[in-house]
């Protein structure tokens, strides 16, 4: 598997440290109830197919990345910095 | 048929002729008092304990490869009860047991081999651990042996003891700790429920659960809809799937974890040895071949087969341990779905829906537990309440907090388990 | 308090000459990681103005030796040689590492092949010429690369990690001389 870093070019699986499903950018507010947090950390979608989620590329430049590809197949569709994600949503 | 030494040797002189296939290939009825969905360890053991300790016997297994086909065929067969919590230690504690006894309770060779398993410390601070988790397991009424550095080298001297980065400090024997033969197990259980009465039946994919006011009332499958008023989800890394069409989301993310065999060797490792700090651990199989593994690939996937970083990985923690093996010729690596939950420990419990149950989250623990979790499971489904071994398994420890069993303390964190 | 003597990250290991591949220590000066907060572009402005260097963007070096900056990461530089000017402090965020990172550079005909062995990167001279500049992990260390010349490369690796660097370089020089 290598991933397409947006800054460094497609690089070894190696260098990247995985963070888990792409939950971490919508973190709710801390008054949110047991259910919304229980929620966030722990239940998962867990699709056999696609998905998004969290990679830093700590091999390499440091940046976070919202990788969507296939938990099936191990293709990777998309990559995109986390801090663009995120201020997409604003 | 009875398995018996007699038997054997009369078939040995007759050509092999009068074995009859081990279980029925069941055609589904149109209605069973419980359903289990997966027919692997966990799944078939749970049936054989319905009918065994329960007298539930109008009970179906679906499974919709062939039986054993999932991680009870992909692992390392360790068998062990070396647990360090609450919860947790004295679940594989009754889990072991089961395994000491299943041999003569399901008459079926399972290949259990109590060799002893040495885990290794390479620090004064992981002694300490080690010292604390021996003691934990001597008071579960386990057994533990903390050996020194020499005490290590009579058991296995062909470690590479003064390794610059790990030298070997010593290690935690668990003497009734060893291997299992992993398909005999869901054959020797498969073969128990079946003759109990349960219906094992194959090439059948669950597509849907009916739920009704809150309640099961069967399921919907390749081979057409089943009804029944328990319905246990016991499939491993495809929880999540099967989960989904309750409605439901788990705790769960589904990993690959990979292990290697090589070719056959003369007996070499007596053991299983277990390298915590290279993750890596491994032991000889009765054919001879080594049979070893290591940590999980790290990111979540389905893909039965594992990526080569982690086989790179693996292949260098064997080397730094025991040098001896790195003439041996590995002939094949194959990965299990792994179901990791956030604290690294199990789930057997009721869910929301009346009559629908879950048993998942083995993570990588999955294989030594077939015996006790089933046990659990039928006693859960059967009485109503939770069995005394997994009373702290509970699907709402992560909501609330109280109980949660997080052995390596990693927290919420479902990969690094 | 005794008169200490200051070492360099690694001391007598080097330089080592094996086959065609030479690998020596270098001091390059002060290393500040320099990164942007808030507006962008105000702190390569300073930089610009107060050392004469270009902000390298992703993949690149910018300057010659004793006062260079290299690409160091998402959003950072690392400014190598000079005391950083205090204007730079005012428009982003200046971090002195001096001491943090050992320095070496690989050079001669083998010095492609030695590090072909080591970084899962393609440092050939059509893929990375002169002024580029990458991060990424020799064996499993993270390190920064450059090449500075047609056939010289900058490396840094943490400085507590300069003997494991030292010792992978070499066992990779001693096999490609072997081969060569």
């Amino acid at each position: 598997m290598r991933i397409d870093c947006p800054n460094c070019g497609t690089r070894d699986r190696r260098e990247f440290y995985y963070q888990g499903a792409a939950v971490a950018l919508e973190r709710p507010a801390p008054d949110a109830g047991a259910e919304v947090w229980d929620a966030y950390l722990h239940l998962r979608e867990n699709p056999a197919g696609r998905t998004r989620d969290l990679w830093q590329h700590d091999g390499g430049c440091g940046v976070w990345l919202v990788v969507t590809r296939d938990t099936a197949t191990h293709e990777i569709f998309e990559v995109t910095r986390a801090s663009d994600v995120a201020e997409g949503a604003r | 048929m009875r398995f018996s030494g007699l038997r054997v040797l009369r078939e040995g002189l007759t050509g092999n002729k009068g074995w009859a296939p081990h279980w029925r290939d069941a055609e589904p009825k149109a209605q069973y008092d419980a359903i289990i969905i997966g027919g692997g360890g966990h799944g078939l053991s749970t049936a054989y304990y319905l009918a065994r300790e329960h007298g539930l016997t109008n009970v179906a297994v679906l499974e919709k490869g062939y039986l054993g086909g999932g991680n009870v065929g992909r692992n390392t067969t360790i068998v062990r009860a070396n647990y360090f919590l609450e919860g947790n230690s004295q679940f594989y504690s009754h889990s072991l047991k089961l395994w000491e006894g299943l041999e003569e309770e399901l008459n079926y060779n399972v290949m259990h081999s109590q060799r002893g398993l040495i885990n290794l410390f390479h620090s004064d601070g992981q002694r300490d651990a080690f010292a604390r988790r021996g003691n934990a397991m001597i008071n579960q009424g386990d057994d533990a042996v903390l050996l020194d550095r020499e005490g290590v080298r009579r058991y296995l001297p062909y470690l590479d003891f003064d390794n610059v980065r790990f030298p070997v400090y010593g290690g935690l024997l668990h003497p009734r700790g060893g291997t299992a033969r992993h398909d005999a197990v869901a054959w020797g259980y498969a073969r128990g429920a079946d003759r109990l009465g349960v219906d094992l039946i194959q090439r059948c994919e669950v597509t849907g659960i009916d739920i009704e006011n809150g309640a099961v009332r069967g399921v919907q499958t390749t081979r057409g809809a089943i009804r029944a008023k328990k319905v246990a989800i016991v499939t491993a890394g495809r929880s999540g799937q099967v989960a989904a069409m309750a409605g439901m989301r788990l705790p769960i993310e589904s990993h690959v974890l990979q292990a290697f065999v090589t070719e056959g060797l003369k007996p070499c490792i007596d053991h299983v040895v277990s390298f915590g700090m290279g993750h890596f651990y491994i032991s000889q199989s009765d054919k001879g071949g080594l049979v070893f593994g290591g940590d999980l690939d790290f990111y979540a996937s389905y893909a039965q087969r594992g990526n080569l970083p982690m086989a790179e990985h693996v292949m260098e923690a064997g080397m730094t341990l025991m040098p001896m093996i790195g003439k041996a010729k590995v002939l094949r690596s194959w990965g299990g779905i792994m179901d990791m939950t956030p604290d690294g420990s199990p789930i057997i419990d009721r869910t929301e829906t009346e009559g629908l149950f879950v048993d998942c989250g083995w993570c990588y623990g999955g294989f030594k537990a077939v015996p006790g979790s089933g046990f659990a499971l039928a006693h859960l489904m059967a009485t109503g309440r939770p069995h005394a071994s997994a009373e702290r398994f509970r699907l709402d420890r992560f909501r609330t907090g109280r109980g949660l069993m997080d052995e390596e303390g990693t927290g919420a964190q479902h990969n690094l388990h | 308090m005794a008169n200490l003597k200051s070492r360099t990250p690694c001391g007598d290991l080097l330089p080592l000459e094996i086959g065609s591949a030479r690998l020596e220590e270098t001091d390059p000066g002060h290393l500040t990681v320099l990164s942007e907060l808030g507006r962008e572009g105000a702190l390569a402005a300073a930089l610009s103005q107060a050392h004469g260097l270009d902000w390298p963007r992703p993949g690149r070096a910018t300057g010659k030796e004793g006062n260079r900056c290299l690409w160091f990461g998402h959003r950072e530089v690392l400014l190598a040689g000079p005391a950083p000017d205090a204007a730079l402090s005012e428009k982003g965020a200046v971090t002195d590492v001096t001491d943090g990172w050992a320095s070496v550079i690989l050079s001669g005909p083998g010095a492609e092949d030695v590090l072909a062995r080591l970084i899962p990167v393609d440092l050939r001279r059509p893929a990375f010429k002169m002024g580029h500049s990458a991060r990424s992990l020799l064996q499993h260390m993270p390190v920064s690369i450059t090449r500075i010349g047609a056939d010289r490369f900058l490396l840094l690796a943490f400085r507590s990690m300069a003997t494991t660097l030292v010792h992978d370089l070499k066992q990779a020089m001693e096999v490609v001389a072997t081969r060569a």
